[in-house]
């Protein structure tokens, strides 16, 4: 990343997310895609290809953008003010981001011009179980067949699955250096079934089960020398840039109770001038502002490239502080709203919603600071 | 001892020389047994290291130069704090320090600062705030101790409350009423008492700690001259919240509950508590409730040392800050067990530590300089621009 071009790029971005969520995308667009198990729009998936969006984490020499996670978080905080549906973290930072921080450059040089332009979404399939963050802690294997690799297990939690084209798929490798190891295994490949999840926010989890499925050597993503550092990375990254999604969805939530407060008039006075609602309606923006000064501080830590305790403490603290107050911030918008908010009719629910899903998806605010802790241990002297 | 105008430009030395020289004569001049302390120190107890930082010319690090403090910019004035806090050293009475000066060079005469400003610096004069009124706490500008001119003199009928270390201090600078005809803000003046003056009776209260830390000052026609107002008749209010950017956040900050937290760690070690997951949870969740104050700390910090103003948003700084301490003694507490009760230094399973000081002093934390309420109050008037 070019240091003295860090607050032009920033501005840049800033600016084009304004004007794609001004023109691009709408609430009544979010409503209409949770009834389609399509769950985004190719077209729009374009057009965010197009402002450099998708490559943003993507060296130059590739066509992409070279940017680092603060810039990426700018993109997905202003797109989950608007609750847009396409799944730029799950394709541009996680399945992208461990593309780019594997070992084969071939397959470097073949995919990520495609994914850059939009005209390949890849996602990672890492996760077997609930509950862990431990990227070895799985069943699928890969056998050697005859110079090639027959993959068989099953994944889950996968976000973006829905229109992707491929998936990253995590193995376990059982010849000599036997270890982990991750594979680029194309939607159409034969063995591949894909089962959708409907979840909170209408989009989907992907259940994605892999039958003798054979793929070349040339689709290793990664070997064992590096999946496991690949797959850790890219996974605490796109941990923070979900923690600024929910900054950016409960950034909208506060501010729409807040607005509410101000017009919803009982006992002939608006609601914010009671003092209940008032202080209710703080330690929410108290919440808020917390979260956004740890993703904040996180980012260009982040950006220098610190080791990987660091890196996994800074995602965890990161996760977990954006988790906890995007979810409170998004009930406590409900019960601010009253019956209204309780209606499918009504926006708030549309954010808490996609904070829930956000919230749970690669580990949740307990899960992380139970990581935390054993990253960190506690001072004692 | 008069207005030695300290040489030394430390805002001219690098971050870090300062820091190492700062921490250096802190770690080499400050008695070892004051570290710490879970309670204010009495002036018998603090003045030793009052007048060695008065000696070194280091007592006033906020004012400017040509008034005898170090003049430090915002950056070096952190860093400052910072060593401060490290190193865990007792807060003197700083009133005059902090408020006084600060109010006089901006605000005083020249026969003011003359008068006042060397013998704060020598630790001659020591000042307690007369703010807070019986019926004025959290309403501040209803206070209604008269001030009436007569003469060269105003005399002052009232009562003050809530005065810390009064007992202590030669003099208290002190709002007053001087117009109740006016909206009530639009009344009140500043000026300096001092506390020798006949008419002035103070009595100390105690507190849930046990100690006589603040007071009541009753004032029954006391001669103030004329010229100790400060400022303009009737700008006492105005005078009164220009504080400064660092004692803002200086009150958030996330080093002050460090000490209680690595002695609850210490505390659950030996009790065998971090194999408890319930236990390590709940710590966890408290531990990254301070780290996380560390960041919107800093964020403030960095506005403080580009020299911009604060804004009203600060006060979200104090009511996590404070709060979380709160909780962090709440554990404390029960993490002490069957000791949560016990009174004053004791050693539990080879850990020495005082579980009910910490519990005791956190409590008015949520009450001084603005209550969690008042603070809530203001958040939503003026950053959330909530309707009264």
């Amino acid at each position: 990343m070019s240091e003295p071009d860090d607050d032009s790029h920033a501005a840049l971005l800033a600016q084009s997310v304004d004007d794609f969520v001004k023109r691009g995308t709408s609430l009544a667009r979010v409503r209409k895609l949770r009834d389609d198990p399509a769950e985004y729009d190719r077209t729009i998936w374009k057009t965010m290809a197009e402002l450099g969006w998708l490559g943003m984490l993507v060296p130059e020499a590739y066509g992409g953008l070279g940017l680092g996670l603060s810039e990426a978080a700018i993109v997905a905080r202003g797109l989950a003010r608007e609750l847009v549906p396409e799944p730029l973290t799950a394709a541009a930072v996680l399945a992208t981001g461990a593309l780019v921080a594997g070992d084969n450059g071939a397959l470097q040089q073949s995919l990520l011009p495609q994914i850059v332009a939009g005209d390949l979404l890849p996602v990672l399939a890492w996760q077997e179980r609930a509950g862990t963050l431990d990227v070895t802690a799985i069943n699928a294997q890969a056998i050697a067949a005859k110079g090639d690799w027959r993959l068989n297990g099953e994944k889950r939690f996968i976000a973006g699955a829905a229109g992707a084209d491929g998936y990253i798929v995590s193995v376990v490798s059982t010849v000599a250096a036997a270890g982990l190891e991750l594979y680029w295994v194309p939607r159409e490949a034969e063995g591949v079934a894909l089962r959708l999840e409907t979840l909170a926010d209408g989009r989907h989890f992907g259940v994605l089960t892999l039958n003798d499925v054979l793929v070349p050597a040339a689709h290793r993503v990664a070997g064992v020398a590096v999946a496991r550092t690949v797959l850790d990375q890219a996974i605490d990254h796109a941990a923070v840039i979900v923690g600024a999604e929910l900054c950016g969805v409960m950034g909208r939530a506060l501010a729409m109770s807040v607005d509410y407060m101000k017009t919803r008039v009982q006992f002939g006075k608006a609601i914010g001038s009671f003092q209940a609602l008032q202080h209710r309606a703080v330690d929410l923006y108290v919440q808020q502002q917390i979260a956004s000064a740890v993703l904040e501080e996180a980012l260009p830590a982040l950006d220098r490239k610190p080791d990987a305790v660091t890196r996994a403490a800074l995602a965890s603290r990161v996760k977990a502080r954006c988790s906890e107050a995007g979810l409170r911030i998004t009930r406590e918008a409900i019960q601010i709203h009253g019956a209204i908010g309780f209606t499918d009719e009504y926006d708030a629910g549309l954010y808490l919603k996609r904070a829930v899903v956000l919230a749970a998806w690669l580990g949740n605010a307990q899960e992380h600071r139970r990581r935390y802790a054993r990253l960190v241990p506690p001072e004692f002297e | 001892m008069g207005q030695t105008a300290t040489m030394t430009d430390y805002n001219a030395m690098s971050d870090d020389a300062f820091r190492g020289e700062v921490r250096t004569y802190f770690e080499q001049h400050y008695p070892q047994d004051l570290r710490f302390m879970a309670r204010r120190l009495r002036w018998a107890e603090i003045r030793d290291w009052y007048f060695t930082l008065s000696r070194k010319g280091w007592i006033a690090p906020n004012w400017p130069r040509e008034y005898g403090g170090m003049g430090l910019s915002p950056q070096k004035m952190i860093i400052f704090l910072e060593e401060i806090e490290r190193w865990g050293i007792a807060r003197a009475p700083d009133h005059g320090i902090v408020q006084v000066g600060p109010i006089l060079i901006k605000f005083g005469s020249d026969q003011q600062r003359k008068e006042y400003l060397p013998k704060i610096l020598a630790g001659e004069y020591i000042f307690c705030q007369g703010y807070s009124e019986p019926n004025a706490g959290s309403d501040l500008a209803s206070l209604r101790t008269a001030a009436v001119r007569d003469g060269d003199h105003f005399v002052l009928n009232g009562q003050k409350i809530w005065t810390t270390l009064a007992q202590e201090s030669t003099h208290m600078y002190i709002l007053v009423r001087t117009d109740t005809t006016v909206k009530k803000q639009a009344g009140i003046s500043f000026m300096l008492l001092d506390m020798k003056t006949p008419g002035v009776t103070v009595r100390p209260i105690r507190n849930l700690a046990g100690h006589e830390e603040f007071c009541e000052v009753f004032l029954e026609n006391v001669r103030v001259p004329a010229e100790n107002l400060v400022g303009e008749l009737n700008r006492g209010w105005t005078i009164a919240k220009a504080l400064l950017s660092f004692e803002r956040i200086n009150i958030g900050s996330p080093r002050r509950p460090q000490y209680a937290l690595k002695r609850l760690a210490q505390l659950a070690k030996s009790k065998g508590l971090f194999d408890d997951p319930g236990f390590v949870d709940r710590f966890t969740e408290l531990r990254l409730d301070m780290t996380d104050l560390a960041s919107i700390y800093s964020r403030y910090v960095e506005i403080v040392k580009r020299g911009e103003v604060l804004g009203q948003d600060v006060s979200l700084l104090k009511i996590w800050a404070m709060e979380t301490w709160q909780r962090l003694t709440e554990l404390l507490m029960e993490v002490a067990q069957e000791y949560g009760c016990v009174a004053g230094e004791i050693d539990i399973d080879g850990v020495k530590v005082d579980v009910l000081s910490p519990f005791y002093y956190s409590r008015p934390a949520t009450i001084y300089g603005g209550s969690s309420e008042i603070q809530r109050n203001i958040l939503a008037k003026y950053v959330l621009n909530l309707p009264s």
